[in-house]
């Protein structure tokens, strides 16, 4: 039984890094009907950016655990939200914008160039900036005091200390999003477009601000979970944001796609499914199939995500 | 190309313009008996006096082309007759001017660079820089002339056959000449020489001529097109440089054309196509002699190359079945997924954790070379005196199941069902409204196009020796859907030019290799934006990204009337 609740955390952990992605995902789906397929480099973007913080602040490795959690990480995650919204903020502008009532092919070509150019961009560039480390191979996240490495046993249950800041940035960042969406004129707008864009013009509503303001609300949840990345599994790298991506577009789907609490339950659902899945069904190697097994499971029997999708088929 | 003097100006200034063009011209063709540097090494020996490297020769086109164009005109209208109107004299001349300075410049930053600065310029290289500057500034201040009505000349049919096959032969050299340069400054400067050269002929209306030659003569086209690449082995003397690059290209380019039926006809987004290449490399690599292969039976090659289509084939059912009821997003991402699932399974099935088909990431090496009928593909023959090579044979071998793809692939194309994937494209619905089976029309492209995939891994096996999940990633299958996407979606000349491109560039410039993924994606967005329906065009495919382009429709409409009065209506030939 301790194992299962071994996983049960591992798998919610997980979850909580697909879902804080996956959200980027359906927003921008949501209301422009693209599949974002950039967006698990946003996702690595930030990690970099928070990286990139860290060294400017001087590479601070003896702050105490109160400062630390105080002062370095809501930096950290600040800079990662900075780098990732910017550049989400420039592949729309750039790359997506233009393309915007072309046929649905033009702007998911388009963002497959964008997802390779970005990481190549990382990949080639990174390094060239003074103080980074080369970014050709993976880098070590830094450490923060009071929380990599850390860890609490709960019952006989052992619970990494990054597993419980993503399920806390997780749990932050659905309060703010049910905020933004219900209760502030942005998200209000966004939800009118998503419902009809036309309409939504016609009462007055700038569709370009709110599809920009998607795309950064996407892009500051993806900084997030790229800070979470890095402290659970000690490194980045320029590659991370392909299969993270893909899981968490798995997530979206799971969950319905265009809806955001459907983004959320899919993330935690998929975590659990793979957690379970390497332990019941034979080893970690097979996790991916099982994840991608799902996502087809789900196309198969439920198009509509298990809490149902705005928009099921609008080809 | 309109430039934003006015056009006042120009007319005041075309005399003068006139002759300062005619000077750059003449100073470019006198630079090419000068030396341009004295560094062997640069360019492929630019040093010599009064004798032109087999480059300058090349280059000495434009320049001779922008004299002929600035001086022709000069004996007067009344002379000219119709031709005044039929070439668009200074325009073209401006297009070749611009050719000829882009020509220079990157051939003198190919010798600043491999030399180690400007010094080792000589005259002739100055001089040919000066020339180029003075005609290409002088031919911006000509007035413009009207589009070149060069495609509307009636000509004999003789005529057209020629053009025809002097242009394919001068591919045939062409191509021969540029893959035998190994040094990346005379190679880029050769292709942006023929990039000039062909933006020229087509200001003059040298292509919009040939197109309606070809259209009228489309046999002896697709004729000469193979012709010209069964002849390619035979000017690589027996080298296996090239002829190795050449079959890659065609094994690239066959599974290409199978992604095309479905994202070209059926608009189908597929992102996980190298799975099916994939399983058909291993499907052969498991049922062939090698001593690593895991599955006890060793059919013939004919028989393996049936199995390996058909094992393709049935995946892409087993994922298009669930799939393509729903839109056509999800399908992109499952695919996609299902190219992970692929290659996962492939590095998983090595006997820890399941059964022990592959082997890991080791894969299956050691895969013996095909011998079929008795020709065994492993031995080099000697032809006519020139020895032909491994790479060679496997070549031919693709040329034979790429005409069997074309020729499967134009007549499907014009039949019922290849109309019935492009109304599914172009509106799903319309289409189910009007009777046509979309979904089985879909599954079936989505088969067909895996059989093919799977027949091109089959031969890529043999071709590769060695088999290894790794050779599968996702960004195989993203160079694939690029190639269909430069070329042109739908049309089969435009997706070999694009796996042409796509191959041999990064062969050619591999001290660019660091930076050849980033200029991809940029390449992808910068296309997407620019001109999503690729180098050559499908007609109604670019009329569906311009679908608010009252003029191109015009212009296209325009150009289907004059293309179908010159088509003789009894023919009816396939079509490149």
């Amino acid at each position: 039984m301790e194992l299962f609740f071994q996983q049960l955390i591992n798998g919610l952990s997980l979850g909580a890094l697909y879902a804080l992605v996956a959200v980027g995902y359906t927003v921008v789906y949501g209301i422009v009907q693209l599949i974002n397929f950039a967006h698990g480099e946003i996702f690595m973007i930030g990690a970099f950016g928070a990286y990139a913080t860290w060294v400017l602040m001087g590479s601070p490795s003896d702050w105490t655990a109160t400062t630390s959690l105080l002062v370095l990480l809501p930096m950290m995650i600040i800079g990662g939200m900075v780098a990732s919204v910017a550049t989400a903020l420039a592949t729309e502008r750039f790359a997506y914008r233009p393309l915007r009532g072309a046929p649905r092919l033009a702007p998911l070509i388009s963002a497959i160039g964008v997802s390779v150019f970005l990481q190549e961009l990382v990949r080639l560039f990174f390094g060239k900036i003074p103080g980074m480390p080369d970014a050709k191979s993976s880098v070590p996240f830094p450490d923060i005091a009071g929380i990599s490495g850390a860890t609490i046993t709960l019952g006989g249950v052992i619970i990494q200390m990054p597993a419980i800041f993503t399920l806390a940035a997780l749990a932050v960042s659905t309060v703010f999003l049910w905020y933004f969406v219900n209760r502030t004129k942005t998200g209000r707008a966004m939800v009118a477009t998503s419902q009809d864009p036309d309409t939504a013009r016609l009462m007055g509503i700038n569709v370009d601000r709110v599809i920009m303001a998607a795309f950064a609300v996407g892009a500051a949840l993806a900084a997030i979970a790229g800070v979470a990345h890095g402290l659970m599994n000690g490194n980045i790298g320029f590659r991370m944001g392909f299969l993270a991506g893909l899981k968490a577009f798995t997530a979206a789907v799971l969950g319905g796609i265009g809806n955001i609490n459907g983004a959320v339950v899919g993330g935690l659902v998929l975590g659990l499914a793979e957690a379970m899945a390497s332990n019941y069904l034979g080893t970690t190697a097979w996790k991916d199939v099982w994840a991608f097994v799902l996502l087809i499971l789900v196309l198969v029997f439920r198009p509509q995500g298990l809490l149902g999708a705005k928009v099921v088929d609008r080809a | 190309m309109r430039t934003v003097i006015p056009d006042q100006l120009k007319v005041q200034l075309r005399y003068p313009a006139r002759a300062v063009g005619l000077a750059g011209a003449a100073a470019m063709v006198a630079s090419v008996f000068l030396p341009w540097s004295y560094g062997h090494e640069a360019l492929d020996d630019v040093g010599f006096t009064g004798l032109p490297s087999p480059l300058q020769f090349v280059f000495l086109i434009l320049p001779i082309a922008i004299l002929a164009l600035l001086g022709i005109p000069l004996v007067g209208k009344a002379k000219l007759g119709r031709w005044a109107k039929i070439v668009a004299w200074n325009t073209t001349a401006k297009t070749a001017s611009l050719g000829a300075l882009a020509t220079v410049v990157v051939a003198l930053a190919a010798i600043a660079i491999e030399l180690g600065g400007l010094v080792n310029i000589e005259t002739g290289g100055w001089l040919a820089l000066v020339g180029a500057i003075l005609a290409a500034a002088a031919t911006v201040f000509l007035p413009d002339s009207p589009e070149p009505t060069l495609s509307r000349v009636k000509s004999p049919r003789w005529l057209q056959i020629t053009a025809i096959v002097v242009v394919m032969a001068i591919v045939l050299f062409g191509s021969a000449y540029a893959l035998g340069m190994d040094d990346a400054g005379a190679f880029l400067t050769l292709a942006a020489l023929l990039v000039g050269i062909i933006l020229t002929l087509r200001q003059f209306g040298v292509f919009g001529w040939l197109g309606i030659a070809s259209a009228n003569n489309n046999r002896v086209l697709v004729m000469s097109a193979f012709v010209v690449a069964f002849a390619f082995p035979f000017t690589q003397n027996g080298s296996n440089a090239n002829m190795s690059i050449a079959a890659q290209v065609l094994i690239f380019a066959a599974t290409a054309l199978g992604l095309n039926i479905v994202v070209g006809l059926v608009g189908l987004l597929d992102l996980g196509y190298i799975a099916f290449l994939g399983a058909g490399a291993f499907t052969a690599a498991v049922l062939s002699d090698s001593a690593f292969a895991t599955i006890n039976f060793h059919p013939p090659f004919i028989v393996t190359v049936l199995i390996a289509g058909t094992v393709s084939s049935l995946l892409g059912l087993m994922i298009g079945a669930p799939t393509l009821r729903v839109s056509g997003d999800y399908l992109a991402i499952v695919t996609l997924a299902f190219g992970e699932i692929f290659r996962i399974s492939m590095l998983n099935l090595d006997g820890s954790d399941g059964p022990n088909i592959t082997h890991g990431s080791a894969g299956i090496p050691g895969i013996p070379d095909l011998n079929l009928f008795g020709f065994d593909f492993g031995q080099a023959h000697i032809i006519a005196g020139i020895e032909i090579g491994r790479f060679a044979n496997y070549f031919w071998l693709m040329l034979l199941v790429m005409a069997l793809i074309i020729l499967v692939f134009t007549n499907i194309n014009h039949s019922r069902i290849g109309r019935g994937w492009v109304a599914i494209r172009e509106d799903e619905m319309a289409a189910e409204a009007m009777g046509v089976n979309t979904f089985a029309l879909k599954l079936l492209a989505f088969a067909g196009g895996a059989f093919l995939a799977g027949i091109a891994g089959a031969i890529k096996a043999h071709h590769d020796v060695s088999v290894t999940p790794e050779q599968y990633v996702f960004l195989e299958s993203a160079f694939l859907l690029a190639a269909v996407v430069l070329g042109g979606m739908g049309t089969v000349s435009g997706v070999l030019i694009g796996a042409v491109i796509l191959k041999v560039l990064p062969e050619k410039l591999r001290f660019f290799s660091d930076y050849r993924l980033l200029l991809f994606g940029l390449l992808m967005i910068l296309m997407m934006r620019f001109r999503p329906e690729g180098i050559i065009a499908d007609e109604r495919r670019q009329l569906e990204f311009h679908d608010d382009d009252e003029e191109l429709a015009d212009e296209i409409e325009e150009e289907l009337i004059t293309h179908h009065a010159h088509l003789n209506p009894e023919r009816k030939g396939f079509e490149l």
